[in-house]
C-alpha cells in the first residue's frame, strides 16, 4: 500500500458525529468543538460489561443510528465553571467524574501540549481513505484513582 | 462544600464503539489543516521492493505523513492511560439504567438526555510525528527507481537510443509529468521533496525505449555540460545572461545531428534546470524556456560532477593538480579562476594522500556529519517508547 489519502475535512457532515439533530453540547464552551467531539483521559480504563455478542469488533463499518445504545457510567462536573464567566479559566483546575453513585475521581481540564487530530476511515469512499474529523485542543484529564464518596 | 448546585453532566458509554485514531499535530500541520483550502495529505510507505533497496536503519516498517511540501515519520506511542473520545449524547439512554448513577425521583435536571455526553471510542495509543535529524530526501529512493543513463555522447554508432527516425517528436510535458508522478507515488516523501530530488539528480523522461525515467550518470552529466559549453561558445551565447534553452539545444547539435542528437533534449533541459539560477527555475511541471547560470554555483556543480565522473572511489583517486586543470578546462574561459578546491561543496571530496583527491558519495558525507549525534537520537527514540519516560514527561 504505497499511499493512503488523508482528507483534511470530514466528507459527510450529515453522517458525522455532529448533526443538526445533535442536542446541545453540555460541556464548558472551551471544550466544545464544531463536531462536538472532546477528549477525556483516564488512568486506567472503563470496563463496561458486554451485553451484546456482536460488540467490540465490527464498529468501523456500522451505520451509527440503528443499533447504538448508551450505558450510563456516572457524571462529569466542573464545579467552578460558570457560563456567565466563560473567559475565566480558573475552573479548569478542577473537574470531577463520578463513577456510579459512590466513587469520584478528581481531575482537571488541560490544554494539550500539541493539538490532536481525530482521524477515522472515510466511510463513503471506494479506496481506503482517512479523514480529519476534528482538531481537539483540550482534554479532561483524570490522573488519580477514584475515591469513595458517601453523599452525592 | 457542596457540588449539588453545580452543573452535572451525565456520562455514558456508547456501544458499539467507533474507530478513531489520534494524531498529534505539529504547529505547521495544525496551521495547514485549519487553513481555508487545506490540502489533502498522504500517508506513504515505500513499495516492498523500495523498502528492501533503501533500508532505513531507524525503522523497519514505517509510514510517513506527507503534506505537499513536508514529510513526517509517524510513530505510534502507547500509553497506559486511555483516551476516550466523547460527544454529546443523542439520548439513547435507557431510563431504567439511570439509577446506577442517580437515585430515581431525586435526580431533577440530570435525567434530561441533552445534558449527557457519551464515550464513543477509546484509544490507548496516539500517533506522533517527528522529523529525523537529517530530514527526508527522495534521492536514495529515486536512485533505486530511476534507470541509469550512461551513454557517452562521444561514442560513435552504437549510441542510438532506439530508432530515432520513427520517434515522432519528444514527449509532451503532460506525459512526462505522468511518468514522473507515477514513479513518485511509491516514494515515501512529499511531492516537493520528490521534485527536489528529481531535479538534483537531473532526472528526465525519455520515450525512445518506451517511456522511462532516467538519471544520468556523472559521466553523462559532464558530457552534457561539455557539449553545452562548446555550443554556447560557438554560438556566442552568454551563459550568465538569460538565454533561450531552445537556442542552447540548437547550438549543442552539430549540423548532421538534427536527426540523431547526441543525447535527449530532455537531458539537456534537466541539466540546465539543475544548474540554472534557483530563483529563475520554473516549477517542474513547466517547460524550462529561459535560463541563466550563476558562475559560482555552476562551477561548483561542474567540479563536483567532474570528480564524481573521474574519481568516484578512493582507489580511483586522481592527482589534485590534474583535477584542477581538468576542472578549469571544463569551464568557459572567464570562469577558470573560480575553480579552486575551497569552492567545492563541503565534504564532497576526500584526499587519500596529500596529492590526490576523490569523490565522496552524499550518503557517506552525511554519515561523517552524523556520527556524533546518531547515538543520542537513537537513545531518544528508544525512550519515547518507554512509558516510565512518557509519564515522567507528563508530570
Amino acid at each position: 500500500m504505497p499511499s493512503i489519502k488523508l482528507q483534511p475535512h470530514c466528507s459527510s457532515p450529515v453522517k458525522a458525529t455532529a448533526t443538526a439533530s445533535t442536542p446541545n453540547n453540555p460541556l464548558p464552551t472551551l471544550l466544545q468543538t464544531p463536531s462536538g467531539l472532546a477528549l477525556l483521559e483516564l488512568q486506567g480504563t472503563i470496563n463496561v460489561p458486554s451485553g451484546n455478542e456482536e460488540d467490540d469488533i465490527d464498529y468501523s463499518s456500522m451505520d451509527i443510528p440503528a443499533s447504538t445504545f448508551e450505558t450510563p457510567i456516572g457524571k462529569l462536573m466542573f464545579p467552578d465553571y460558570s457560563v456567565h464567566n466563560p473567559d475565566d479559566t480558573k475552573w479548569m483546575k478542577r473537574a470531577y467524574m463520578y463513577i456510579g453513585r459512590y466513587q469520584r475521581m478528581t481531575g482537571e481540564v488541560k490544554k494539550l501540549p500539541r493539538p490532536i487530530a481525530v482521524l477515522r476511515k472515510r466511510q463513503a469512499s471506494e479506496d481506503e481513505e482517512l479523514e480529519v474529523v476534528e482538531i481537539v485542543r483540550y482534554k479532561i484529564f483524570f490522573k488519580s484513582r477514584p475515591e469513595p464518596v458517601t453523599n452525592v | 462544600m457542596s457540588t449539588q448546585d453545580s452543573h452535572s453532566i451525565l456520562f455514558t458509554h456508547t456501544r458499539p464503539q467507533e474507530g478513531f485514531r489520534l494524531l498529534e499535530l505539529t504547529p505547521e500541520l495544525e496551521e495547514l489543516l485549519t487553513s481555508k483550502d487545506a490540502p489533502v495529505l498522504e500517508l506513504k510507505s515505500p513499495s516492498t521492493a523500495l523498502a528492501q533497496a533503501v533500508v532505513d536503519p531507524t525503522a523497519h516498517d514505517y509510514v510517513n505523513l506527507c503534506t505537499p511540501t513536508q514529510t513526517y515519520r509517524i510513530r505510534q506511542v502507547q500509553s497506559s492511560n486511555s483516551l476516550h473520545v466523547l460527544r454529546p449524547s443523542r439520548g439513547e439512554i435507557s431510563q431504567a439504567d439511570i439509577k446506577v448513577v442517580e437515585e430515581a425521583g431525586e435526580s431533577g435536571a440530570l435525567n434530561l438526555p441533552d445534558e449527557a455526553v457519551t464515550a464513543i471510542a477509546k484509544c490507548s495509543s496516539a500517533l506522533e510525528l517527528h522529523i529525523p535529524p537529517g530530514g527526508f530526501s527522495a534521492i536514495p529512493f529515486l536512485e533505486k527507481s530511476l534507470r541509469l543513463y550512461d551513454r557517452r555522447s562521444d561514442d560513435d554508432g552504437d549510441i542510438a537510443m532506439g530508432g530515432s527516425a520513427d520517434s515522432t517528436g519528444p514527449l509532451g510535458s503532460k506525459e512526462m509529468r505522468t511518468a514522473r508522478e507515477n514513479m513518485c507515488q511509491d516514494i515515501p516523501v512529499s511531492t516537493t521533496q520528490c521534485e527536489q530530488g528529481w531535479m538534483e539528480l537531473c532526472a528526465f523522461v525519455d520515450e525512445t525505449e518506451g517511456v522511462a525515467c532516467w538519471r544520468p550518470s556523472a559521466r553523462s552529466r559532464l558530457a552534457v555540460w561539455k557539449r553545452l559549453v562548446e555550443g554556447a561558445v560557438l554560438q556566442g551565447i552568454d551563459l550568465e545572461k538569460q538565454f533561450l534553452v531552445g537556442d542552447l539545444w540548437k547550438s549543442v547539435l552539430d549540423d548532421d545531428e538534427e536527426a540523431e542528437p547526441p543525447f535527449p533534449r530532455a537531458l539537456l533541459e534537466a541539466v540546465v534546470r539543475r544548474i540554472c539560477i534557483a530563483d529563475e527555475r520554473p516549477p517542474l511541471a513547466d517547460d524550462i524556456k529561459w535560463a541563466s547560470f550563476d558562475k559560482v554555483e555552476c562551477t561548483q556543480w561542474v567540479g563536483e560532477t567532474y570528480l564524481a565522473a573521474t574519481a568516484p572511489t578512493t582507489s580511483s583517486a586522481i592527482g589534485r593538480s590534474e583535477f584542477l586543470r581538468a576542472w578549469k578546462d571544463c569551464l568557459p574561459e572567464t570562469w577558470r579562476v573560480e575553480a579552486t578546491l575551497s569552492k567545492l561543496p563541503n565534504g564532497c571530496y576526500n584526499s587519500p594522500d596529500p596529492t590526490t583527491i576523490c569523490f565522496v558519495e552524499p550518503p557517506q558525507r552525511q554519515l561523517t556529519n552524523k556520527t556524533a549525534s546518531a547515538p543520542a537520537t537513537a537513545a531518544k527514540a528508544k525512550n519515547t517508547r518507554n512509558w516510565h519516560e512518557l509519564l515522567k514527561g507528563r508530570r
